[in-house]
């Protein structure tokens, strides 16, 4: 048989055995009850537990354990009624609103907004009042009342399940409403229907305590545990005691009905429970990256290691090497889950919660004049990997800027342009107010806003993706940073906009002299803008080099195979029927191989890719040499390409390997 | 911005209107009269209709039902049917006893909600856990009982502050804050708790937001980005519950009330129905929903100020 999700967890097990067991208490009471409710023991009144009286006796001698066990179907009955009220009311009618179009639930939702307006305590205390004490009465009073919000959570559920396709097609076949919804809608309902009914009942038990706390629950002989907790309040002063059985009792049953609730609900706590706060951590990568950057260079990365929980967990990216020297644009290319993006983020630590940098280090040679030699050149930098968290925020933005893939949610909607903008140039600056409202005009201007005046009073909901990226890079260069990160900068925008965006990244590379890393699957992107590129491919970068080099004469077969499935076609030749793909997918992390990553894909693979492969000079870099070399071009394969007759270019089969 | 402003004020007339409405069917369905309670118990069925006919009981409904709307829209509530004050006057010598608790209550459980549901939020592990499982607890527990427990650790154990009953502030400040003390703290409780799980939950989700990376990738310190940002975000749920707090404590501190022996107007409330006063009733139920009705505009004011997706659609 399968077990209900609610009970695979301890708490949804607790919850439901408290409820099940209070059931089947009330109902058996007079069968096991050691005491009839209102047995008074004279000799004993006022006595804590003992071995007579479990839970102790009240001002009368009668046994407590006996009133709660015969008080808990009053107590708990009518607000299981007041649920039973609330949904029978609130369902039916979201039904009918969702179903029967606009008028019918304008109507339905004006009324159940003027249910919910009223204050309900005092109308439920008005209806008390004229038809008198009536726990059942009253509890079906509050069921109406508590309809509203019912009707609302469900209104919002049903129109939209009835928009999904399989109910539309069960419709159009001509199946009635009422069996549309029986069948389709309904179930659909049953997680959210178990959790409000579980929290919507222990609200109700709450409420009818509190009545009956204040006389106006059933009458005296009959105890219910808020009348019972009424009476103990008055021996408050003499017996506090009293208190304790019938409050742990109604608090169990109110926690058992959430804890139920949440168990129905699932996933939530436990999605919530994932790890927040990364703790900034210094020294558990190995020290394999040498104790300096290379001469010249603004970042130099070496053998850098990403993994996931430390350095056990599995690995993201394994021994990324490369180098950019001031002034130039980098492109990390390759497909989806290649590591390019958590690459990019490791630099200056912006890794996501659990994931961080277990090997390798990030030379940056900043402005800070600790980096400074006595000449006041650059000296040789720091390792940013080693860095702990308070001193990388003090390089983020200010050295170092990042630009997100997605601009229309990378700004805060709660927030103007205006100030988003002004924070972080005060911040970087130390400039006044009006000052930096100024700077950010200016910067508008040179991201090309020409209306900066309006864009400042602007909110982000009101940009298109396009104003928006240009935002976010006006944003990225408040702190006048040297090096710019853009993850895919342009993948989020229409494809005219991303020409515009990729022409202003190259004009400001141009007037600023700032260094670009810019991610990318799209070769495209990177050859139109682009001095260096890595190519990476599961965890590694396969072969780097100039554009002119790699892209121009590829050497590993994946950067060839790459490039063969890009869509873009030359002038002057025919526009394929079908696109060329590289047959395949990447390989997940735990699947990496030990030899070369691109085997199980590659046309050329022998015997020999089965070891593991370095990466080896390429592209004549080995010839070069110099400090500032240029030729540091490297390939990880043991086939290189050496001429474009080799290349792979993969046929546009649609499955099996290009031959 | 002014349509929407007039639609939620004809909205808020409407919902006193019906709520007027509601209480005069509930108090004419009750099985009692007016004549019966100010003629005495030993009055004759004669007695009991010649003071029925005074005080208008036997007119048509709708006549009835205009005349008293005539007199509450100039503030006449009519007279008391128990003791022949002005209910009016009594409401509103009442009125702010209750707001006094509603206020602290709120304000406080505001404060220490956000603060712990923040912490909560952005320390997991043990800290989260123990919020999770406080609130929990002190959600499942009545207030009244909590209330209870107070009285007898801090009343009558500690001998801290008065048990019960009120000073007003006029007569002794410090006693007026000394007399709140219990019936506030017991409400903050609760009133933490809730926001404490609201605020958490709104602050997780709300720290997984691209644009707190954005700031993030900027070197925006830490606080900045907890507190002004991310809180920003996750204020919308925590307004709307703490309004919905500040209504049910006007509305609904009548159990509150009547533990801690304060003359607000959930005990108006309680005495009138418990008495049968039917004009007190009527003025009790249209008294609290003006409270609610007010109340909701300001939140809804306050959201769009917080919110400029609101504020400019």
């Amino acid at each position: 048989m399968r077990v209900p999700r609610a009970l695979r967890t301890v708490g949804g097990v607790l919850s439901a055995a408290w409820l099940v067991f209070l059931l089947l208490a009330s109902v058996t009471a007079s069968w096991w009850l050691p005491y009839q409710v209102d047995a008074q023991d004279p000799a004993h009144t006022l006595a804590g537990p003992s071995a007579s009286h479990w839970l102790g006796t009240d001002d009368l001698g009668r046994d407590v354990l006996s009133r709660i066990a015969a008080g808990s179907w009053i107590s708990v009955g009518p607000a299981l009624l007041a649920v039973v009220v609330a949904f029978g009311i609130g369902i039916p009618l979201a039904l009918l609103a969702a179903e029967h179009g606009r008028w019918v639930e304008h109507g339905f939702s004006r009324f159940a907004e003027l249910l919910l307006a009223l204050p309900s305590i005092v109308i439920l205390l008005a209806f008390v009042g004229a038809v008198g004490v009536h726990p059942w009465a009253i509890m079906t009073v509050l069921g109406v009342l508590l309809s509203a919000p019912v009707y609302r959570i469900f209104l919002g559920q049903a129109q939209s399940l009835r928009t999904q396709l399989y109910v539309d097609a069960a419709r159009v076949n001509g199946v009635s409403s009422l069996r549309v919804n029986l069948r389709h809608v309904l179930p659909a309902m049953a997680t959210t229907i178990a959790v409000q009914a579980a929290q919507l009942f222990a609200i109700s038990v709450l409420i009818e305590a509190g009545l009956a706390f204040m006389g106006f629950g059933p009458s005296v002989p009959s105890p219910s545990w808020g009348g019972l907790i009424a009476a103990a309040s008055q021996h408050v002063y003499d017996d506090p005691w009293l208190m304790v059985p019938t409050g742990v009792v109604l608090a169990l049953t109110v926690i058992a009905a959430n804890g139920l609730a949440d168990a129905v609900a699932g996933g939530r706590e436990r999605e919530a429970a994932t790890p927040r706060h990364r703790k900034p951590r210094t020294s558990v990568r190995a020290a394999t990256g040498g104790t300096h950057a290379t001469e010249g260079m603004l970042l130099d990365v070496r053998d850098l290691t990403v993994a996931v929980g430390g350095p056990d967990g599995p690995a993201l990216v394994t021994g990324v090497s490369f180098a950019l020297p001031p002034g130039t644009v980098l492109g990390l290319v390759g497909e989806s889950g290649c590591g390019k993006t958590m690459t990019a983020r490791a630099l200056p630590g912006l890794l996501p919660e659990g994931v961080e940098v277990t090997g390798g280090s990030v030379w940056f040679a900043g402005r800070d004049s600790a980096d400074r030699d006595s000449a006041g050149r650059d000296s040789a930098g720091r390792d940013l990997a080693g860095l702990p968290d308070k001193e990388l925020q003090a390089i983020r933005g200010r050295e170092i800027a990042v630009i997100s893939q997605e601009p229309m949610v990378a700004l805060d909607p709660m927030f103007s342009v205006g100030y988003q903008l002004t924070q972080p140039i005060r911040r970087f600056r130390g400039v006044g107010r009006a000052e930096a409202r100024r700077i950010a005009a200016e910067l508008l201007g040179q991201v090309g806003i020409v209306d900066a005046g309006r864009m400042l009073r602007s909110y982000p909901h009101q940009l298109s993706g396009g104003m928006a990226q240009r935002v976010c890079i006006a944003l990225a260069l408040t702190g006048s940073p040297k090096l710019l990160i853009a993850d895919e900068p342009t993948t989020a925008l229409d494809v005219t906009v991303q020409a515009e965006i990729l022409s202003l990244l190259r004009a400001l590379v141009r007037t600023t002299g700032l260094s670009v890393i810019i991610v990318s699957h799209d070769p495209g992107v990177v050859a139109d803008l682009c001095d260096e590129v890595a190519v990476m491919y599961a965890g590694q970068v396969v072969e780097s080099g100039t554009v002119a080099e790699v892209l121009g004469q590829p050497a590993h077969p994946y950067t060839a195979a790459l490039l063969a499935a890009n869509p873009h076609v030359a002038e002057g030749l025919p526009v394929p029927e079908r696109l060329p793909s590289i047959p395949g997918t990447v390989p997940a992390p735990p699947d990496w191989p030990a030899g070369c990553r691109f085997a199980s894909r590659c046309s050329l693979a022998t015997a020999e890719c089965a070891a593991p492969v370095p990466a080896t000079p390429a592209h004549g870099a080995a010839k070069v040499h110099g400090a500032a070399n240029h030729g540091t071009g490297t390939v990880r394969c043991v086939h290189p390409l050496s001429s474009p007759a080799e290349l792979p270019v993969p046929h546009p089969v649609e499955r099996g390997v290009p031959s | 911005m002014l349509t929407y402003l007039a639609r939620r004020l004809a909205f808020a007339v409407t919902t006193v209107l019906a709520a007027s409405v509601v209480s005069f069917l509930l108090v004419h369905a009750s099985s009692g009269s007016p004549g019966a309670i100010t003629a005495g118990a030993g009055a004759t069925p004669a007695q009991v209709a010649a003071e029925n006919h005074r005080l208008g009981w036997d007119q048509p409904l709708v006549t009835q039902y205009l005349t008293w709307l005539g007199h509450a829209a100039s503030g006449n509530f009519g007279v008391s049917l128990i003791d022949g004050h002005n209910i009016w006057s009594d409401l509103m010598a009442r009125l702010p006893v209750t707001a006094s608790i509603a206020v602290f209550a709120t304000l406080l459980s505001g404060v220490f909600g956000v603060l712990i549901g923040v912490a909560a939020a952005v320390r997991s592990g043990l800290a989260d856990r123990a919020v999770t499982v406080g609130s929990g607890v002190a959600l499942s527990l009545p207030q009244f009982w909590i209330g209870i427990l107070l009285v007898y650790l801090i009343a009558i154990k500690a001998h801290l502050l008065p048990a019960t009953g009120y000073v007003a502030f006029s007569a002794s400040p410090s006693q007026y804050l000394q007399s709140l003390a219990l019936p506030v703290i017991t409400l903050t409780i609760t009133g933490t708790a809730i926001i404490a799980r609201t605020t958490r939950t709104g602050m997780i989700s709300a720290l997984r937001q691209e644009h707190i990376r954005t700031l993030h990738a900027l070197g925006t310190p830490p606080w900045r980005i907890r507190y002004v940002h991310a809180l920003r975000f996750a204020a919308a749920p925590v307004v709307s519950v703490l309004g919905i707090q500040f209504i049910a404590l006007f509305g609904g501190s009548v159990v509150i009330e009547q533990l801690f022996a304060l003359p607000g107007l959930g005990q108006a409330a309680q005495n009138a129905i418990g008495t049968n006063d039917f004009p007190a009733v009527q003025g009790v139920v249209v008294i609290a929903t003006v409270v609610v009705v007010i109340t909701n505009l300001v939140l809804d004011l306050v959201l769009a100020a917080i919110d400029p997706r609101v504020r400019t659609a």
